[in-house]
């Protein structure tokens, strides 16, 4: 009896050793996690023997944890827009990525390949944006005619403070013959008809219900959310607007010093790999930044799909955002929402 | 009631370490972020907060929004109020269940409710255009009508409940009493109900008031970023712009405006 306890603790400490599994954190947007968990993590987690820990949030508690950790990573690797990543590149808090350890490195579209110009990110998706309105009632042509009398008042434009908001002001920016990134000009016209917009949309779940009941009919909206609107009884149509379409792409990180960078890399190779990013495609989840990736034409329907769509998008440079998005929030929060 | 008074707050003692553990001390830490710039303790953040335009005109849309949902809560109020005390002991019952039956429903639906009733194809709209009142549609959603009516459905009920509660305390003969004197019913309400229920109109209106002040779903869903409010730009500041300085001066002005507003109705109930 008295070899009981010490045989027992024993036993303990030898399972725990023995089944004990390697773990990697990582930090990832909170959609779709169901479709995520199915595509991707629960694949991985049988092909490495491994735990995978997901942490979710919006991009500003995601960073600021990383950012407050920064000496001792709780976050092994991430996924966030590039502008983003390169707000924590700036301070200093991401990994330069040996991209040898991703086989899949050279199949990526060229855009994804160093996004921030100094190999702390990949891309492994992109988005389209342009405009979402109702076929029936008005044509949308131009980034401009968000603005015309014809929509007054049935019109909804996206917050500054999220992805879409500099996207739009961009294109607008371009519509209304403004050159470059100084969007004065065009956030006062904007704050002209200011009244004539509904409201300036956060979500896009946000903005289906509202155009689902007719209070909106046009409305700048990222290609991921199009299956929102493209399986609904109302004729909803996407623009292809004269100065073309704008669009961003979410990378892929590593944090500095984590300790646990070869199983991130495998993470992000697996995930980088055409096999997931095919599975990942076809659930519709997030378009593909691998150009082996072949999906049928419905599927490439709901995604920003294809070589051509892609190298066309009118981005802006996430080092342009990061540097001016303080001046437009705060001339946007004077003259638009006051 | 206790032998002395050490069993009486060895009783309080864990209720209060729990508070001030969990709730006082990390609010204080939020608050203190308000006054504190570069690290360093300072009042140029209140400075800067205020010398924004955006800031203070949220500053006065929030306390008056709240102080007119106080004030038209309390005419409804005690208009229902008194209709309710005069009513037989069972219909009373079951009418006040219908007073307190909103409150027991999620906010979230209920302001949902509104953007399908107020929306352009909505019951509102149907019956405005219907009634020729207007041509077309009127834009309600993301007004501040809107963020008026989604936060008076809110809290009016708080405020009836308050005043049953001090009504029912009403000597019943006053307002006979009054009106035989030849009261009118102006007067009969001014100088009779209004005074013996002030405690009530005290405790609607502070629950009221701040309730409206510190609403977030209500004003987040109807006003949007077109209407902010106090609470929405504190959200938007620590969700969106990591900028707790703001968050922690914006919490600061809401708890002085909650606890201001008790103070004031006191001395308005008194004088």
């Amino acid at each position: 009896m008295k070899y009981l306890l010490p045989v027992c603790a024993g036993l303990m400490l030898a399972s725990t050793s023995t089944f004990a599994k390697d773990k990697l954190t990582i930090s990832v947007y909170s959609f779709a996690q169901d479709a995520y968990k199915e595509a991707l993590y629960d694949p991985f987690e049988e092909i490495c023997d491994c735990d995978l820990v997901i942490e979710t949030g919006n991009s500003v508690e995601r960073m600021a944890k990383i950012e407050a950790n920064a000496a001792k990573p709780v976050i092994d690797m991430a996924v966030i827009s590039s502008h983003d990543a390169l707000a924590l590149a700036r301070k200093g808090l991401l990994q330069t990525l040996d991209t040898s350890k991703l086989s899949s490195f050279n199949d990526l579209y060229e855009a994804a390949k160093n996004p921030l110009g100094d190999n702390t990110a990949v891309g492994y998706t992109f988005y389209a944006s342009s405009i979402v309105y109702r076929s029936d009632l008005v044509d949308i042509k131009s980034w401009a005619d968000l603005l015309k009398p014809e929509v007054a008042g049935r019109v909804s434009l996206p917050n500054i403070t999220g992805t879409q908001g500099p996207l739009t002001l961009h294109m607008l920016n371009q519509a209304l013959g403004h050159k470059g990134i100084d969007f004065t000009k065009t956030i006062d016209a904007v704050a002209e008809n200011a009244d004539n917009i509904v409201t300036f949309y956060s979500r896009s779940s946000e903005l289906a219900q509202l155009m689902q009941q007719e209070e909106v009919i046009a409305a700048p909206l990222g290609r991921f959310a199009w299956s929102r609107f493209s399986g609904s009884d109302l004729p909803f149509k996407w623009a292809e607007p004269a100065e073309g379409q704008t669009g961003g792409m979410n990378v892929m990180l590593m944090t500095k010093g984590n300790g646990n960078e070869e199983l991130a890399y495998k993470f992000m190779d697996y995930w980088l790999s055409t096999e997931v990013q095919t599975r990942i495609a076809m659930a519709k989840i997030d378009s593909p930044a691998n150009m082996k990736v072949e999906v049928p034409a419905d599927v490439a329907d709901s995604l920003t799909y294809g070589a051509e769509l892609i190298n066309s998008l009118n981005m802006i440079s996430p080092a342009d955002i990061i540097d001016n998005r303080d001046a437009w929030v705060e001339q946007w929060n004077n003259k638009v929402i006051k | 009631m206790f032998q002395n008074r050490t069993e009486g707050l060895a009783l309080v003692l864990p209720a209060a370490v729990f508070i001030a553990v969990l709730f006082l001390f990390p609010v204080g830490i939020l608050l203190s972020e308000g006054f504190k710039v570069g690290g360093e303790w300072s009042l140029a953040g209140y400075a800067d907060f205020v010398s924004k335009p955006l800031n203070r005109t949220v500053f006065f849309r929030t306390l008056k929004l709240g102080f007119l949902v106080a004030f038209v809560s309390a005419i409804i109020g005690y208009a229902t109020a008194f209709c309710i005390v005069n009513l037989e002991p069972a219909q009373r019952g079951r009418v006040f269940g219908l007073i307190i039956l909103p409150l027991m429903i999620s906010p979230v639906a209920r302001t949902y409710a509104w953007i399908v009733i107020l929306g352009r194809t909505g019951i509102v709209n149907k019956a405005i255009v219907g009634m020729g009142l207007s041509d077309s549609p009127i834009r309600f959603l993301f007004t501040e009508t809107a963020v008026f009516i989604g936060l008076l459905q809110l809290f009016m009920p708080l405020m009836i409940v308050s005043l049953i509660s001090a009504m029912e305390n009403l000597p019943k003969d006053a307002i006979p009493a009054a009106r035989v004197l030849g009261a009118s019913w102006l007067q009969v309400f001014t100088k009779v109900i209004l005074p013996l229920t002030r405690e009530g109109l005290v405790l609607g209106g502070t629950l009221v008031f701040t309730g409206a002040l510190t609403a977030y779903i209500t004003p987040a869903i109807l006003g949007g970023s077109k209407v902010l409010m106090l609470e929405t730009l504190l959200y938007q500041r620590v969700n969106v712009s990591n900028d707790y300085v703001s968050a922690g001066i914006i919490a600061t002005i809401l708890i002085v405006m909650c606890f201001g507003a008790n103070v004031v109705l006191r001395r308005v109930a008194k004088a």
